[in-house]
């Protein structure tokens, strides 16, 4: 069989590249729904493609009658699945129907995500280009452990010498490698900008965020992080919910938490803060904290405390702090329009509304198409 | 110290297609009950692979060299996703070719292996004396891997994407081919390559043509497929007379030379499926067994055989019209030589077959929207069965004329089975490309005529008074049969 069979490979990729064509069409619609989320692997996410089939010509709706084998009196429904005709089409062509899922990688997506909302790369913050270490095998070396050794170069200069020597016969085609004809592979080590980022997930699940503005704020988030994670090696996620008092959690309650009762933003930016404080040094760590509320708070004067906090503590600490507004039904959405007053001069904040799903993809332009 | 020879089976995938020892014994052994039964049959050469190469195999349509295609990819991902996750396993891979080539999957235990080999035979005997496969190339591993290097070719002059693009249009209407153009033409002794004529003769061909742009019809495709219409060889009418490149016609003509190919299959899915299992499970239990395996192989059997409510698995079937068919006294070496499906059914399915299988016909309740049994009358039962697997199970499409305005009519036969429009619309706008202009298809929704056109503005849907000729409705006392306006 050889490897004749697996120009099937190629066949595959190129199928895979018209998902991707696919996908990268269509991607306004994943990106205002949840579908992809909860697809998601360590590296990969599964996306759902419909099988991009051939039309035919096919049996339409009035023809759906067809033989069946079993017990049961007329009018009788026929148990399981709906079935389909005996002979209702050869194998193939009753299997049209199914939905196939693609394995994307996530850097991918990120990348399709970057074209379609024309995001632009971050760039690197000034003094923060600490090199890191890191590297690769891609050196080589003629001492090294075994395990590193590099087998086709040795095969090959082992052979050399052997055909040089005379002492190649072909009918007995044996090449004995000695010390010297051994190369190893070597570790070099490239200096990398440092690239440890942390993004900060604060909502407001006071009584007023109901289901679609948690579910907005989820695809929000999925794909912040998706892009994000693709501009940063090492990216760690927080999460904390506040209502009138602020708590980390993790991802799972982050979204589905319901509390009720009053909202104190305030107390979710203190949390951020000292966790900022204790284990994200800025010097180590780029810091994106994003807020989601539907712009109710408690007082105008803890309002004033969140805008004193912002300007004088949180925003010369971080890359770019984003704050979303998801409209409810009962927010008034002061809170930005308070924000946007106080701190207007501010190049990292970002302050964006989303009245609904439809307005996701425009308000992850808007926070991630600064580039910082 | 490392040899060469090694390297070079490196590059093998590390192991042999060949059976072990073992195998070897029984298959001598199968083989010889399978002959001594009367099973008749080319060569058999059987091949182990890996669960992954039989996957490819099954998704390139059972042969190794096929043209490059992302839908053979597409098939090539479901399965191994299928197999993955333990959801759908290969037993056997057998091609109707001489010889007779079977690939068993590695990971199968002897029990299984036995039980394959037993059911390839009868594969094999099938193939070699039922009528319908008697025009089919029996060379066709080495005929696909000719395609493949000639659509490689094209793909090298012309792209990817065009010869793709093509391909989407003529492979979405393989199934439009006349199935019982092969044997009439093998009987009639005018055994042509199915490919169509030779280069010089088509280059001869398409140089006539140019020169002589007002030719008559007839004379033009003498000797072409689709010679008169109406035909229901779509495809081979779009290849011979749709206004294309010359590659373009060659490319149409190799899918529908392996579309021909692969219709004996469609049409003799029971009765080949059947007369497999009828063989294996005779042979296997005559003796080849073990008695450690006899539970294995029930279940084995069992899973293959086993039809869910409401469907009738082609296995069951066909293995069952054989036992009945033997029953009765007919014999089962005629039957399996000179049916297909249709005629095969019309033979043996009778009073007591259905009765004794429980068959019933079912429609679907529109109050409800479930299904329910709706007789259980033999003869319902034969006729829905009969209708059911005509054609293939596809709608039946004719190209009929072409008008004074260059546009192609077709017509669908009806039958009492509408079309999926939406779907009808977009093959249609294939049609409309090969074609080279505006087509027109006519058919019916909920009894109402309709007319679809496809040209350069898109597709739509038109009521139209006139009707698809209905003459060859089943049902001709259908109360709104009077509307309906034969068509001049």
């Amino acid at each position: 069989m050889g490897q004749e069979v697996y120009r099937i490979e190629c066949d595959r990729a190129r199928f895979r590249e018209i998902v991707r064509g696919k996908l990268r069409q269509d991607l306004r619609k994943y990106l205002s729904t949840g579908e992809l989320i909860g697809r998601q692997g360590g590296r990969s996410v599964s996306v759902p493609v419909p099988q991009i089939e051939l039309p035919r010509f096919r049996y339409g709706d009035n023809s759906k009658q067809g033989v069946g084998q079993g017990p049961g009196e007329e009018g009788d429904p026929v148990s399981g699945e709906a079935g389909e005709g005996e002979g209702g089409g050869a194998a193939g062509e009753a299997e049209g129907q199914h939905i196939m899922e693609v394995e994307v990688e996530l850097e991918e997506l990120a990348a399709m995500l970057g074209d379609e909302l024309e995001l632009p790369d971050i760039m690197p913050r000034g003094a923060r280009e600490v090199p890191a270490e890191g590297g690769r095998y891609t050196g080589i070396r003629q001492a090294g452990p075994r395990s590193l050794r590099h087998f086709r170069r040795t095969y090959k200069r082992a052979l050399r010498r052997t055909m040089a020597a005379g002492e190649w016969d072909p009918t007995k085609p044996e090449v004995v490698p000695v010390r010297e004809d051994e190369f190893y592979r070597m570790h070099r080590s490239c200096p990398q900008p440092d690239s440890s980022a942390v993004i900060f997930h604060m909502m407001d699940v006071s009584g007023s965020m109901g289901r679609e503005q948690k579910e907005i704020v989820r695809i929000k988030a999925f794909w912040i992080d998706t892009w994000l994670r693709s501009q940063y090696e090492n990216l760690e996620v927080v999460y904390i919910v506040h209502d009138a008092v602020a708590k980390e959690v993790d991802q799972d309650t982050f979204f589905h938490l319901r509390e009720s009762g009053g909202t104190k933003i305030s107390s979710a930016y203190e949390l951020c803060l000292e966790r900022i404080q204790s284990d994200y040094r800025p010097e180590d760590w780029n810091i994106y904290p994003f807020h989601y509320s539907d712009g109710d708070n408690w007082s105008a004067r803890d309002t004033e405390r969140c805008v004193t906090l912002l300007r004088d503590e949180l925003l010369v600490r971080v890359n770019q702090f984003c704050y979303g507004q998801v409209k409810s039904a009962y927010g008034s959405g002061q809170f930005k329009k308070d924000l946007d007053g106080a701190l207007e001069q501010e190049e990292a904040l970002v302050t964006a509304a989303v009245n609904d799903r439809q307005e996701i993809p425009d308000v992850v332009r808007a926070f991630l198409g600064k580039g910082r | 110290m490392w040899c060469a020879r090694s390297w070079a089976r490196g590059a093998d995938m590390g192991a042999t297609t060949q059976l072990p020892a073992e195998l070897v014994r029984w298959r001598e052994e199968i083989e010889s009950r399978a002959r001594d039964a009367g099973l008749d049959f080319f060569d058999v050469v059987f091949e182990m692979l890996d669960a992954r190469d039989v996957n490819a195999l099954a998704a390139l349509g059972g042969f190794p060299v096929r043209y490059p295609s992302w839908r053979f990819g597409m098939e090539y991902e479901r399965m191994q996703k299928g197999y993955a996750w333990g959801l759908s396993k290969i037993y056997e891979l057998v091609i109707n070719n001489d010889p007779t080539y079977a690939y068993l999957v590695r990971a199968n235990s002897t029990m299984e292996q036995k039980l394959v080999m037993a059911h390839v035979f009868g594969h094999a005997d099938f193939f070699k004396h039922n009528v319908w496969f008697s025009p089919t190339d029996r060379a066709m591993v080495d005929t696909m891997g000719r395609h493949a290097t000639r659509m490689r070719e094209l793909i090298d002059v012309h792209g990817q994407d065009r010869v793709d693009c093509l391909l989407d249009a003529a492979l979405s209407l393989d199934n439009l081919v006349d199935p019982f153009q092969p044997l009439r033409e093998h009987q009639s002794g005018v055994r042509r390559t199915l490919v169509g004529p030779s280069l010089a003769e088509r280059a001869a061909q398409s140089f006539a043509a140019q020169t002589q742009p007002g030719e008559d019809r007839q004379s033009r495709a003498a000797g072409l497929p689709a010679a008169s219409l109406p035909s229901c060889d779509v495809l081979g009418f779009l290849a011979e007379r749709g206004h294309l490149e010359d590659w373009e016609r060659e490319v149409l003509r190799m899918v529908r030379a392996e579309a021909l190919y692969f219709v004996p299959q469609r049409q003799t899915q029971v009765m080949n499926e059947g007369w497999a299992s009828f063989w294996h499970s005779r042979i296997l239990t005559g003796g080849i067994l073990n008695a450690s395996e006899v539970i294995d192989f029930a279940d084995c059997h069992a899973g293959a055989t086993a039809s869910q409510p409401g469907r009738v698995n082609p296995y069951k079937l066909g293995i069952e019209l054989y036992r009945h068919a033997e029953r009765v006294g007919l014999d089962l070496f005629r039957l399996r030589a000179t049916h297909n499906d249709v005629s095969f059914i019309d033979a043996v399915v009778d009073e007591e077959f259905a009765e004794r299988h429980g068959m019933f016909v079912y429609e679907t309740n529109p109050r409800t929207g479930r299904q329910e049994i709706a007789d259980r009358d033999w003869r319902r039962v034969k006729d829905q069965l009969l209708g059911d697997m005509a054609w293939g199970g596809v709608p039946q499409i004719d190209v009929i004329e072409e008008d004074g305005d260059g546009a192609l009519q077709l017509r669908h036969r009806h039958l009492g089975r509408d079309l999926q429009l939406e779907q009808a619309g977009s093959t249609l706008a294939h049609i409309s490309t090969l074609w080279g202009g505006p087509a027109h298809l006519l058919t019916e929704e909920g009894g109402e005529g309709r007319r679809i056109i496809a040209d350069e503005e898109g597709v739509r849907v038109l009521e139209t008074a006139e009707a698809p000729p209905s003459a060859l409705r089943p049902d001709a006392d259908d109360d709104d049969g009077a509307k309906r306006q034969q068509r001049a």
